[in-house]
């Protein structure tokens, strides 16, 4: 098994993790006291320094997103923390919020003293019923000991910070969609140009919307140097990532490894090997909006954004949602269930993704229920071929990425049941049913 | 907003297609390459509305750009290549596609539907995909005839969610009636909750609807669009001077849409004026001259006119709602006949709300500032009309002079008047309406409506603009104009030679100096802004006006 570096979940086992005494014995705080002493542009350009990447999904370098909010705005800037969490396969915030909410808040402090925000928000999903019980119970006791409010820790720095929960849409992981949700309205992504959050975000304000678990590795970074934080990991892919790991494997649960790790060793190791003896079929490292690697490319893969997109354009490393498939599952009930899935969760704003969500959904269904047609594969495939890259946000690619690799890469699967039905073999399949009754 | 309103008059050059174009900065790609004559297809896109971007139409290859952008999000910028169905294959196949993801779920009513025929849907599906559907699932159901409020009728399966309504309540009325209901596939226009679509321009969301979703309540299953004949044309209802595109069948209005007029209207029309537009038409009509009630030959009742006015003080009650080129055969009429008549504008305010305001004019006077353009002169037109009315009531006027059904404003068509002119023996009415008061005058001449007539209007705003004839008068109607002139000839004086509305505007664009160097074909697109016209000057569009899109 890899040595690891534990940098967030170093403490989680500790039963008193989540209260503010339990959280300061394991020094806690001490690195906001030091970083409300530095500059902001010094600490902005330590978190350039340590190659962070956005751990939400895009993986888009942090600090470099903290230097667009423009300087001497008279507007607010705000910091929303996105604890949405909503990519299925994706349960890493999760700990963190529960666990150790006092670091994500401390993580929180650093970036928002960094780009001068006064305000902050933790939108936190709303399934996530205890963490949020745990994060706002955290928020308590800052607010009881100064930590929040006015001029923190003594200093005259103020932050404001609340929580929100989401209503359970899966679009509003998005950051615009997010904001719109926050403000109120129907979460809907909005047009990208001509704004993007750091000009124009929340209330029209520079905002600045990182991942809960990219916040709270800030701590970390601030205390040992962004220097320290670039020696983990690969040259591009930086520090210790969390997996949260599910599927046909003998050990799921989250993991917090260093980039680089091949993926092989992380699932026979960590993960405890396929359950039941059986072989790998497929890995699905970054959540369900990127395509699925197959047995021969996990092989060949490592833990870090390069590997991975290196290996097929439409795969990510994302969110770490890693689901893993054994050679018993059927690739059409798993593309079924991302299909109903994604058909479910399209905001249904722009064309393509409402209707060619949808449009995928029925086919795969009805090749699943063994009613396909010759031509159903090709269909699938120049559907997705044109909701990519045509829709307002990244939830096109998202939809047509996953379901196009199981069609690419798995065609067996679905010519087998496909020609069951054309040979008159069909077998009465009942596919799981994800079936939704119409909202109204 | 539209490239005509660009903030700067900085101009940058890029290249559509190959082709290069100048337009101001700010434009975006569509109006770009409409300027030079390139159709961009849109569904959402609206020039005077925000930009939604849902309907992913437009999509246009732009050089640098990894992926397709839509134009109507796209501002030009110095340089920029871009190209457009017409030349990459990538945008074709990204535009039938979205048709494809339209149509999916859009049922294929179009044989009952209004919207056939003029419907943007199977206008970009025969251009831009004409290719079978390779759809077998079952589509999604929706709400087929749901009252949006008492004007507009929604049908949510022919809907596709461009929002326009929405916006249009949101931005313009600034009401918020509508809104989009549930996600996905299952997006439904809706009505906010205990509200109705009751705004005074709810029927504008019917005109910006591009297809057959949302319908006039009382014009729906009415007739199909090709068996109607479309004019363009103005509003006579207010001073606004709304463009309009009038659609009659049989002499009946069944579809008032609005035209696109950036100066003007935008694209926006009052319900009052769509819904309103057939009361200019009388249900009884006069169809032959009478003299004192009586059936009569015309020659008898030209020469019984011309003893009435000839003789003693003459009141004129002039329609607001006549045309410039009336008004200036009035004035050469009063000057060689009758220099002392006393002519007045049958003027009359009305109080308006905030929400009225944004486009109606608080009068009934179409062409208000045509009359004073043509009649210099006092300006005080709604007290000398109530009291040349009370004059009228009380019997102390003398000869009368009705030009046009609206020489009587709507709410002074009483009993009263009525009453009053029948006592009074002097009388001649130039008027339309069987029912009208000045029917019991003593000579009443039949005359065209204010849909009859072709010619001139002004509007409020000093925008003079032509109206185009909306259906043809009956045979022995004539116009005011016309009537005066063969009276006129009574009298010893000849006042025009034109036999056609449309000789008559030309007749009197070329001997107004006023208008010099003016000809229809200028004015008829989007009219001429008088405050900035110089006599002799041949105004430059430079842009093409968007053309109304539903």
């Amino acid at each position: 098994m890899g040595q690891h570096r534990q940098i967030l979940l170093k403490n989680v086992h500790c039963t008193d993790q989540h209260t503010i005494a339990g959280y300061e014995s394991r020094g806690g705080y001490s690195v906001i006291r030091k970083v409300l002493n530095m500059e902001p542009a010094k600490v902005t350009e330590e978190v350039i320094k340590s190659g962070l990447r956005g751990r939400g999904g895009a993986g888009f370098p942090t600090g470099k997103k903290w230097t667009f909010i423009p300087k001497g705005t008279d507007k607010p800037v705000y910091l929303v923390n996105n604890a949405d969490e909503s990519e299925p396969g994706t349960f890493k915030d999760r700990v963190l919020l529960e666990r150790d909410p006092h670091l994500c808040i401390e993580g929180m402090m650093i970036c928002a003293f960094a780009v001068g925000a006064r305000f902050a928000c933790i939108y936190i999903r709303g399934e996530y019923a205890y963490p949020y019980q745990r994060v706002r119970q955290a928020i308590r006791e800052c607010y009881a000991k100064d930590y929040l409010g006015k001029n923190i820790f003594g200093s005259n720095v103020s932050l404001d910070l609340v929580i929100h929960r989401g209503a359970g849409a899966y679009i509003c992981g998005e950051e615009t969609a997010l904001l719109e949700s926050l403000e109120g309205k129907k979460g809907q992504p909005r047009l990208k140009p001509p704004f993007f959050p750091a000009i124009r975000g929340l209330y029209d304000s520079p905002t600045v919307v990182n991942n809960t678990e990219t916040l709270a590795a800030l701590v970390w970074i601030l205390e040992n140097g962004g220097e320290a934080y670039a020696q983990i990991g690969t040259a591009k892919s930086t520090g210790t990532k969390l997996f949260s790991v599910s599927g046909h494997v003998n050990k799921p649960g989250v993991y917090e490894v260093e980039m680089g790790y091949p993926m092989m060793q992380f699932l026979e190791e960590e993960c405890g090997g396929i359950r039941e003896g059986r072989k790998l079929k497929g890995v699905m490292p970054g959540g369900s909006s990127f395509a699925i690697l197959t047995a021969e490319e996990v092989a060949k893969a490592t833990l870090d954004y390069e590997s991975i997109s290196g290996l097929d354009r439409t795969a990510h490393l994302g969110s770490g949602g890693f689901m893993v498939v054994d050679d018993h599952t059927d690739i059409v009930e798993v593309a079924l269930n991302f299909a109903h899935f994604y058909a479910h969760e399209s905001c249904g704003q722009c064309t393509p993704c409402r209707e060619g969500g949808h449009w995928v959904q029925k086919i795969i269904q009805r090749i699943a229920r063994g009613e396909g047609l010759a031509g159903d594969i090709e269909l699938i495939d120049s559907i997705c071929s044109q909701v990519q890259g045509h829709t307002i946000c990244a939830f096109g690619e998202a939809l047509s990425w996953p379901a196009q690799a199981f069609i690419r890469k798995f065609p067996a699967d679905f010519k087998a049941r496909i020609r069951e039905a054309m040979e008159g073999r069909v077998q009465h399949r009942v596919p799981l049913n994800y079936e939704f009754q119409a909202a109204h | 907003m539209s490239a005509q309103n660009g903030n700067s008059q900085e101009l940058v050059t890029l290249s559509i297609d190959g082709k290069e174009v100048r337009v101001p900065k700010g434009t975006n790609v569509i109006e770009a390459a409409r300027s030079i004559g390139v159709e961009i297809p849109y569904y959402c896109y609206h020039p005077h509305l925000s930009v939604a971007g849902n309907c992913r139409m437009c999509q246009v290859k732009v050089e640098g750009q990894p992926k397709l952008q839509i134009g109507c999000n796209t501002p030009v910028a110095e340089g920029m290549k871009v190209l457009t169905s017409h030349t990459s294959a990538e945008v074709s196949d990204a535009q039938a596609a979205t048709l494809e993801f339209i149509l999916i779920n859009h049922p294929l009513d179009c044989t009952v539907c209004d919207q056939a025929g003029h419907c943007k849907l199977q206008d970009y599906h025969y251009e831009y995909n004409a290719r079978p559907s390779r759809f077998l699932e079952e589509k999604v159901h929706k709400v087929k005839a749901e009252p949006l409020g008492p004007t507009v009728m929604l049908d949510g399966e022919r809907c596709v969610l461009c929002t326009r309504c929405v916006r249009f309540c949101d931005e313009v009325t600034k009401t918020s009636e509508l809104g989009v209901l549930n996600r996905g596939d299952r997006s439904v226009i809706a009505i906010n909750e205990g509200r109705e679509l009751n705004n005074p321009f709810s029927g504008t969301v019917v005109d910006l609807c591009p297809v057959g979703a949302l319908t006039h309540r009382q014009w729906r299953f009415n007739t199909r669009i090709w068996f109607t004949q479309e004019t363009e044309s103005i509003c006579p209802g207010c001073s606004t001077g709304c463009n309009v595109k009038v659609a009659v069948r049989d002499g009946e209005v069944v579809q008032v849409k609005a035209r696109l007029n950036s100066d003007v209207n935008k694209e926006w029309l009052c319900d009052e004026g769509r819904y309103g537009f057939g009361r200019f038409i009388p249900k009884e009509r006069v169809l032959t001259a009478t003299v004192e009630g009586r059936e009569a030959p015309l020659s008898d009742a030209l020469l019984r006119a011309k003893q009435i006015l000839g003789e003693g003080p003459l009141t004129i009650f002039v329609s607001p709602a006549l045309r410039v080129e009336d008004y200036a055969i009035l004035k050469k009429f009063v000057d060689g006949v009758k220099s002392e008549a006393e002519v007045v504008l049958a003027y009359r305010e009305r109080s308006l709300s905030a929400l009225e305001q944004i486009l109606i004019a608080p009068d009934y006077a179409a062409n208000l500032r045509g009359f004073e353009f043509a009649l210099p002169g006092s300006r005080d037109h709604q007290a000398r009309y109530t009291a040349a009315l009370q004059k009228l009531a009380s019997g102390s006027a003398q000869s009368v002079l009705f030009l046009g059904d609206l020489a009587l404003s709507w709410q002074d068509q009483s009993l009263d008047i009525a009453q009053a002119i029948t006592k009074n023996h002097r009388t001649v009415a130039m008027i339309s309406d069987h029912a009208h008061p000045a029917a019991r005058s003593t000579v009443v001449l039949p005359t065209t409506t204010p849909l009859e007539q072709a010619g001139l209007l002004i509007n409020r705003a000093q925008r003079l603009q032509y109206a185009e004839k909306v259906m043809a008068p009956p045979s022995a109607a004539q116009t005011t104009g016309k009537w005066l002139t063969q009276l006129a000839q009574r009298f010893g004086l000849k006042l025009s030679a034109a036999v056609s509305d449309r000789d008559l505007s030309i007749e009197y664009l070329g001997s107004e100096p006023r208008l010099l160097g003016l000809r229809i074909a200028a004015i008829k697109p989007k009219g001429i802004d008088l405050t900035s016209f110089k006599p002799g000057e041949v105004p430059s569009h430079t842009l093409v006006e968007a053309t109304s899109l539903a």
